[in-house]
């Protein structure tokens, strides 16, 4: 019988929300608060040679306007490569440059508006191959000399180059020579953004005592504590990070800007509370943005369709600063191939500066651009081997007994069932065999699909930790430090905690904020992790509990703890159930009929560190960066117009091993949500660069996003191949849903034009263009 | 946020209105008549225009007049996109608000907004261009007729301190058959890629557009091409489109040559429905 885990219960911040009346950091009460604002970056790349401030500076109610010199730090998660503001020269549009302190928000934008700045403009870089050609402008001449904070990465120095990665496995050089199939192609996919509905937005203060209190909307609460402790010489325990709901982070709010920049002004103040405001047209161009990514594609096959060989080069494009871009080049490489058994794999994938808004983790950390390029040759093999792209798929799908690139030997634990995952979203989407049908004169209906996997690429040694108390009632909070950024991750792991202790999920309260003073470390609320690490310190938080809980009904009903049985929230001896002891009166220690007190209060602690992890093997790649692997299948289905080049989505269809279904309609929302951003990224949104290197769709006037209207019938299953080792078995899922629909997606306009898509965004016009280079 | 402060007038007649925009101007506030608001708030709150004052036309009986008076139908300034659309007075003029920006949008637009807006498109103009529509302006030196097309070139021609009072157009014009073609580059609701109107006068096909250049245009020399009945539909066509090809405008939303393409399916689509 299962007592929460399977049901499908509503978030535990539903009613908050749909009510309005959650809130989020801008939406805090601002007495006595100062507040800031930006200027950025007029050009892409430029020297400062001066900032005149004196218009600001005389404006009544400015308090202080800060520029790069009063900034001497630099910072960085792999590399301290990117000052808090800009100090001599500006790498990216967008970069902030000086940042006005003053009474209230129209102040500081007006003194924001009196700066003068005089630049010199110098030569730029896009795209990441033209940083890497010959007599590029270095972004950063001075790489060799910044400081590393992990060991893990890999600077070139006198290159644009921030880090690379190889993958060598088998020997492709003779597997290539035994293929009958082989296909290379070239894919260009520009940056975007995140689009969280919630603009980043920051505060801080510092108390008489030294303390330094940072509210933010962020991912990572632990990870701001520790670069302000790492930068500014603070203990640890004197930052206290707050977090209040996140409205939507998709990796966007992982990273640690804004929350750098209001201490930076609260101190320059004595301490008193600033908060930072910035503009939707700065959350998109000041703050990091997703990566871009150029490929090389070479895949080699037999004639029934066998994979051999893959040789790939991916260029991560990560803007002026690193930030956490080095790792997703990691992230890439280590899932290069996509999940198929290529025995011969050769891969080079490069993290490359560029003058445009830097990067950070975006939903899948870069498997959606990574699963589009090497999904787009799959199925130009399937074309030339004249095979269904789904049985092809099936065919080299990885299964247990395979080895993953980095020659991980797989287990039905680690890689899950992908055969089944193609089998059952081919039911699912009522797949057709790939070809177009016709439907109407010039118009065709077609269907794509993709496969997809991620593992995951923390450090080898995050940790996570959950508390769990009690009320007079019986029921419990709990208490993690897991931000809530709308993937329902509480609600899955009050789920866990419920399943465990065998009661209701309605008696586990969840503590939505987080507070670095109250609640335990939990490295970021990143790579769909709350699940497997939260789940398990929580999973362990629940056996503390339920031993504690047996000692004292040991003690009330007097006998050994072994016998003790509890379940539905009630303590009992075996056997006996009918003579029980509810949760209330137990959980704060038992008070027999005669006035004495017999156990002790009950709370609940568990802590979890990622074990088993390593290091990649420099010149192969070989080791292991994540616990397992999540794989599934996608299709969809599109109806285009072969005379104007315009399409719709009709549906898509999602099937993924998620290991265990925790909640079910949850985990159906939340990756239909990923497919929904996957299609919207694919079909319209780009950050384009014109000719002076300034974003061409720098607001929501110009950038699309996919409205309501626009979408199409989700589809949703799962397949359940547990993970030891996970909670209930549950696997990480909730990015997952982005990661093969821009590949699906592009494969059915492939099919349905019959042309071999290498790019994004899938706009009528870009199709239109393909179709008029065919003509040449 | 709109960071500086302004003075906001709300006059309660045309004669007030002109003779406030006169004292802040005199005062260098450099003021702006305010329709509906919304091109005027978003371009304050991004900074590329900072008016000392608005003087705010809703309030004034004459610009909020809907309906058919003798021989012409008579809009207000005032008058918003939805309610046109709602009104369905002027089918074509009310199809061309209903796809301009989006509903919550189409409630706060109003005609005269559209009309006197800096953003290209000016979609509403369209429709005006085609039915020998006249303006009804208020200025310095009070009240004037104009035929629109006079008014309009590329885009409204006020001198300063004038504004537009009404939008006059001849009855026989509103229920003729028409052609409404707005093609975005991926939206339902957006910007045009190119937006074609369309008016058949009896035989007499009028055509005007916006999106495919840099401003909203009714070419007389593409109309006489079109209207060339001696030739077959497809040289209509090609004569058209090589006076047209030039203006083909490239922006965020499309090249000039896509604009071209999708152009000529709509002329192409248009010509055979209206064989």
């Amino acid at each position: 019988m299962r007592y929460a885990v399977g049901h499908s219960i509503p978030r535990k911040e539903s009613w908050a929300k749909v009510s309005g009346r959650a809130k989020y950091t801008g939406d805090l009460p601002a007495h006595g608060t100062f507040f800031a604002r930006l200027l950025t970056s007029p050009y892409a790349h430029a020297r400062i040679l001066r900032i005149d401030t004196s218009g600001a500076e005389s404006l009544e109610g400015v308090k202080a306007v800060i520029t790069g010199s009063d900034c001497p730090w630099l910072f960085g998660i792999m590399i301290r490569d990117r000052p808090a503001i800009a100090l001599n020269e500006v790498r990216y549009a967008g970069e902030p440059v000086a940042m006005v302190v003053a009474v209230d928000e129209a102040t500081a934008e007006l003194g924001v508006r009196a700066i003068l700045v005089e630049y010199e403009p110098l030569p730029f870089v896009i795209k990441p191959s033209e940083a890497l050609a010959e007599g590029a402008v270095l972004l950063h001449p001075q790489l060799a000399a910044y400081r590393k904070v992990v060991d893990e990465v890999y600077p070139e120095a006198g290159t644009n180059i921030a880090s690379r990665y190889r993958i060598r496995k088998g020997d492709i050089k003779s597997a290539f020579s035994n293929c009958d199939v082989v296909v290379s192609a070239r894919f260009f996919l520009p940056p975007s953004d995140h689009f969280a509905m919630e603009v980043r937005c920051a505060e801080a203060a510092i108390t008489a005592d030294g303390t330094v209190l940072v509210t933010t909307s962020s991912q990572s609460p632990y990870s701001v504590r520790q670069q302000l402790s790492d930068v500014f010489n603070i203990p640890a325990g004197k930052i206290r990070v707050n977090v209040p709901f996140v409205g939507g982070g998709f990796g966007g709010k992982s990273s640690v800007v804004l929350e750098i920049l209001a201490y930076i002004a609260s101190k320059k103040l004595g301490g008193k509370p600033v908060r930072l405001i910035i503009s939707r047209e700065q959350d998109m161009e000041t703050a990091p943005c997703r990566i871009g990514l150029e490929a090389d594609i070479k895949l080699g096959a037999l004639r029934d369709g066998t994979l051999l060989a893959a040789e790939i080069t991916y260029l991560v494009d990560c803007g002026a600063y690193s930030d956490i871009a080095p790792n997703m080049a990691k992230a890439i490489a280590v899932d290069c191939t996509g999940p198929y058994n290529i025995p011969n794999v050769s891969c080079d994938s490069l993290c490359v500066y560029t003058n445009h808004t830097f990067a950070t983790a975006y939903r899948s950390f870069a498997h959606e651009s990574q699963a589009f390029c090497i999904e787009r040759a799959v199925d130009m093999v399937a074309r030339k081997c004249g095979m269904c792209p789904l049985e092809l798929r099936l065919k080299n799908a990885i299964r247990s007994g395979d080895y993953t690139p980095t020659q991980v030997l797989c287990t039905p634990s680690i890689i899950g069932d992908l055969p089944q995952c193609i089998e059952k979203v081919k039911l699912l989407s009522n797949w057709n065999g790939g070809k177009p049908m016709a439907v109407g004169p010039n118009k065709v209906r077609a269907m794509g699909i993709s496969c997809l996997w991620k593992t995951e690429n923390p450090p080898t040694d995050a940790i996570s930790g959950a508390l769990v108390t009690f009320n007079s009632d019986g029921s419990l909070y709990l208490n993690t430090g897991v931000a809530e950024i709308g993937s329902g991750g509480k609600t899955h792991l009050a789920q866990i905690l419920a399943e465990t202790l065998k009661i209701d999920a309605g008696q586990v309260h969840v503590i939505s904020q987080v507070d670095t003073a109250l609640s335990p470390e939990h490295w970021k609320t990143v790579a769909s992790f709350t699940e497997y690490m939260a789940g398990n310190a929580v999973y362990r938080a629940a056996q503390d509990i339920l031993n504690q809980l047996r000692a004292n009904g040991a003690e009330a009903f007097k006998c050994s703890a072994d016998e003790i049985e509890v379940e539905n929230g009630r303590v009992y001896r075996r056997g006996n159930p009918s003579s029980y002891i509810e949760f209330k009166d137990i959980v704060g220690g038992y008070k027999a009929q005669d006035g004495s007190s017999l156990g002790e209060p009950v709370l609940g602690r568990g802590g979890f560190m990622l074990k088993g992890l390593t290091a990649l093997d420099k010149n192969t790649g070989r080791g292991r960066t994540g616990p397992a692997w999540t794989v599934g299948a996608q299709v969809v289905e599109i109806e285009a117009d072969l005379k104007d080049f315009s399409y719709r989505i009709l549906s898509a269809s999602s099937v993924i091993d998620v290991g265990a279904v925790i909640n079910p309609e949850l985990m159906r929302s939340v990756v239909a949500g990923g497919m929904a951003m996957g299609m919207s990224m694919a079909s319209r949104e780009a950050f384009f660069y014109d000719e002076k290197g300034l974003l061409k769709t720098p607001n929501l006037r110009t950038y699309k996003l996919m409205h309501i209207g626009q979408e199409p019938d989700y589809r949703v299953g799962f397949v359940e191949t547990p993970e030891d080792g996970s909670p209930y078995g549950v696997r990480p899922y909730s990015e997952h849903g982005i990661i093969g629909i821009p590949a699906a997606l592009a494969n059915a306009l492939s099919a349905a034009f019959g042309k071999e898509i290498t790019s994004l965004p899938l706009t009528p016009e870009m199709l239109w263009r393909l179709w008029v280079e065919g003509m040449r | 946020m709109i960071p500086a402060n302004f003075i906001y007038i709300r006059p309660d007649c045309l004669s007030q209105a002109a003779i406030a925009f006169a004292q802040m101007q005199k005062e260098g506030r450099a003021p702006l008549y305010y329709g509906g608001g919304s091109e005027i708030i978003t371009m304050a709150r991004a900074g590329s225009i900072s008016p000392g004052a608005v003087i705010d036309i809703k309030s004034i009986p004459e610009c909020n007049v809907l309906g058919l008076s003798g021989d012409k139908l008579i809009i207000g300034a005032a008058v918003t996109l939805s309610t046109i659309k709602e009104s369905r007075l002027f089918p074509l003029l009310g199809t061309a608000c209903g796809r301009i920006s989006d509903h919550t949008n189409q409630c706060r637009i109003t005609l005269g907004g559209n009309l006197c807006g800096t953003i290209i498109y000016r979609e509403a103009s369209l429709p005006l261009m085609l039915s020998d529509a006249e303006l009804l302006l208020y200025g310095p030196e009070g009240a004037k007729i104009c035929a629109f097309n006079t008014i309009f070139n590329r885009r409204m021609q006020l001198k300063p301190g004038e504004f537009v009072v009404q939008v006059h157009i001849p009855a026989t014009a509103i229920n003729l058959p028409y052609i409404h073609v707005k093609k975005a580059a991926q939206e339902k609701m957006d910007y045009p890629l190119v937006n074609v109107t369309a008016l058949r006068v009896g035989e007499e096909i009028r055509v005007a557009f916006s999106g495919f250049g840099s401003y909203p245009f009714r070419d007389f020399e593409v109309e006489r091409a079109l209207n060339d009945r001696g030739n077959s539909p497809k040289s209509r066509l090609d004569a058209a489109m090589a006076i047209l090809s030039q203006q083909a405008h490239t922006d965020s939303e499309g090249s000039g040559a896509y604009r071209v393409f999708v152009l000529r399916n709509i002329l192409e689509g248009m010509l055979e429905e209206w064989r």
